[in-house]
């Protein structure tokens, strides 16, 4: 009799405390093992649950009137990149060691530092101009016209300005998207400022390498090949019928970043 | 009476401690390291490049893209804004001499040249294989290249489509010295790789040695649902006019202006994450959530327009390149995975397959129900647990499960089952002991 009954404590116990670990796991880890992560979210009550498609619709709202135009470019761009840039650019790093190529990609980084202090001194930004000065004087002198870089390596870090920047950091809206044949993503505010800064290096003519392209456009080749082969897009890596749009509102966020910072 | 109830408390404790101890030993014979204990940032972030294995350098890999025409009618059907995907395109790496060759399929959505498969490669080809790259079946170039009826989820069509896929790359690479064939596939090209390997029981053409299968849902509507809810997580209070992005933005513009800089890397995450604009769990949820949200938007489009079904472009409408896309895309983004099974997959199914299924599983179970079970790994059981050749790996923590889930692993691949404590969705794959555990399972 008491056999039974302690028996039977025994079970009512065990089964107790199985049922309490079961429920004190279920907050936490099942018997499995499963963790279930969801378990520590807090969710949107039935009728809130719109924030992605709130979110969403919202972000798709890009001034773009010559939609019909930059959609052409854009398939333009991308049938060009594949039949002509890609295989230049293939040919250019078959043909080149690393090192050579690396040293273009330094000169011209180099030349494209005046813009950036020019744009930096526009903006007041005092810190960034001297940094900028202070990269142009090393990356020229101890880095033979720029080709080695070494100010990267004494820790002075390398900053972009262009006059677009400029000219959203004092106010100017995007204005409308544009895709640019052959150069990709834009807006009308930046693609004056591309005009600008292209007329700036022209006449800053910074080691007198925009002149001597003149008589030598074989140094602007150069420039745009350089130029692809460190753009690390590729019309097509989105992998998605509506590409265009992301990359229409990847650029015009990616650009707010900039200016703001 | 205290006393009796206490000496069986006891000796239950005591079992228990010591059972859970047992699991824990065995678990943890040497102690898992992978820093990011929270799910969430791990799936995001994935490993810090400190602890990654050494990899092969891209230049130091002979390999090339290559196309396959599968559907030449698509080439007069189609609109012309296709044009970049109605050949079919893989990766393909080899090595110089005859070595074994291994199939990767992507996740859901993903390229052959997304990030994971450019990991993988370097993982494999590091390790002396052949490596052919395989888009999803789920993912744009995939279902106008090459799918014939482009409407992906159900398993074993898909299956299918990539099984005439992988024939083709066997044929046109028929000089590449291959000693034996492989495969492994995560997330949702991990589930697609066990039916593939069924498949390929009974029609032989690849006998797979070994297969793998890396994160994968076990149940694939517990996975869809779980994704689905990871979009409709508290983020924005509603009070706040501005929208989940516009936070996002926010909080990236304070941190670049904080650090000065503007320099957009993957260790940018794990910064985000250790200063002041640190994101949420619900937040870092809503990423992941809309991106599978996005993945969806394109199966949506893609499967209504090469299917005309009207669903989201109208049947007559025009398209050429410079057609305005955007109405489109909205409609499409309004669907989310579970409206695309009801809408697009459900429908599909019931013409094309439902006669078929109805004979192994009766008219009882709903049309939902018995799709889902023929698409999940419990169509498999038995084929799982029978063939030694087939091992899964696998999260404790991983988001796309659901309770019960890992019991079924545990149950049908026994010894053949990994289960790490963290990593979240995929987050550990590029952990050095998961390389080292992925490269052990393949080694002879």
């Amino acid at each position: 009799m008491t056999k039974t009954s302690s028996l039977r404590y025994y079970w009512a116990a065990s089964l107790l405390l199985l049922l309490l670990t079961n429920k004190s796991y279920a907050e936490q880890t099942d018997t499995d093992g499963f963790k279930n992560p969801l378990q520590s979210l807090e969710f949107n009550p039935h009728l809130g649950q719109h924030e992605f498609e709130r979110a969403t619709l919202e972000a798709l709202h890009i001034s773009d009137p010559l939609e019909q135009w930059n959609r052409r470019v854009y398939h333009f761009n991308y049938r060009f990149d594949q039949w002509v840039f890609l295989p230049i650019v293939n040919g250019y790093t078959k043909v080149t060691p690393h090192f050579v190529r690396t040293g273009v990609s330094n000169f011209f980084s180099n030349l494209g530092e005046i813009p950036t202090l020019i744009n930096s001194t526009l903006q007041l930004k005092g810190q960034r101009s001297m940094e900028t000065t202070a990269r142009i004087l090393f990356n020229t002198t101890f880095g033979l016209a720029g080709v080695w870089d070494p100010a990267t390596k004494m820790g002075l870090t390398k900053n972009n300005e262009d006059f677009g920047q400029t000219l959203g950091y004092y106010g100017v809206p995007h204005g409308p998207y544009l895709m640019l044949p052959l150069l990709g993503p834009s807006n009308a505010r930046d693609t004056g400022g591309i005009v600008v800064d292209y007329t700036l290096d022209f006449s800053v003519n910074f080691l007198n390498v925009a002149k001597e392209s003149e008589r030598h456009p074989e140094i602007f080749a150069l420039k745009i090949v350089d130029q692809r082969y460190i753009t690390k897009l590729r019309y097509g890596q989105l992998n998605s019928p509506f590409e265009y749009e992301k990359i229409r509102y990847a650029y015009t966020k990616a650009r707010e970043l900039k200016i703001a910072e | 009476m205290f006393k009796r109830l206490l000496t069986p408390l006891g000796f239950v404790l005591s079992l228990l401690c010591g059972l859970s101890f047992n699991a824990y030993a065995e678990q943890t014979a040497t102690p898992y390291q992978f820093p990011l204990t929270n799910a969430f940032e791990a799936t995001i972030a994935g490993t810090p490049s400190a602890l990654r294995p050494a990899l092969p350098d891209d230049a130091d890999i002979k390999q090339h893209d290559y196309s396959l025409r599968l559907r030449p009618e698509r080439e007069f059907t189609l609109p012309s804004n296709f044009w970049p995907v109605k050949t079919f395109r893989y990766r393909l790496a080899q090595q110089s001499g005859p070595a074994p060759l291994i199939f990767i399929i992507a996740g859901t959505g993903a390229h052959y040249s997304s990030s994971t498969m450019e990991y993988l490669k370097k993982l494999f080809y590091g390790a002396g294989f052949h490596v052919a790259q395989i888009s999803s079946p789920t993912a744009y170039d995939f279902m106008v290249g090459a799918s014939p009826y482009a409407t992906p989820g159900y398993s074993p069509q898909d299956a299918g489509d990539l099984y005439a896929v992988m024939q083709a790359i066997k044929k046109q690479q028929h000089r590449l010295a291959v000693t034996a064939w492989h495969m492994t596939g995560y997330s949702l090209g991990g589930l697609q790789a066990a039916f593939v390997s069924h498949l390929d029981e009974q029609e032989q053409v690849f006998n797979f040695k070994r297969v793998l299968l890396l994160n994968p849902p076990v149940n694939l509507y517990t996975s869809v649902h779980n994704l689905n809810r990871l979009a409709q997580t508290q983020v924005v209070d509603v009070n706040d006019n501005r929208t989940f992005y516009q936070l996002m933005m926010d909080k990236l513009t304070r941190y670049f202006n904080s650090t000065g800089h503007f320099d957009f890397n993957e260790a940018v995450l794990f910064d985000v994450q250790n200063s002041p604009q640190k994101l949420s769990d619900n937040e870092l949820a809503m990423l992941i959530g809309s991106a599978f949200r996005f993945a969806a938007a394109d199966i949506n489009f893609t499967s209504d327009l090469i299917n005309r079904r009207g669903i989201i472009t109208p049947a007559q409408q025009r398209i050429n390149d410079g057609t305005n896309l955007t109405p489109f895309f909205k409609r499409a983004l309004l669907c989310d995975f579970e409206c695309y099974i009801q809408e697009q997959l459900l429908p599909f199914w019931q013409v094309h397959f439902k006669q078929q299924q109805l004979a192994t599983t009766g008219p009882s179970a709903t049309d939902l129900n018995s799709l889902i079970q023929a698409s999940s790994l419990y169509a498999l059981a038995d084929y799982l647990s029978a063939s030694k050749k087939i091992g899964v790996m696998h999260n404790a923590d991983d988001i796309i499960l659901g309770s019960g889930d890992l019991g079924f692993l545990q149950q049908h691949f026994a010894e053949r089952l990994i289960v790490y404590p963290y990593g979240g969705h995929l987050g550990n794959l590029n952990y050095r002991d998961n390389a080292a555990d992925i490269l052990e399972f393949f080694h002879d």
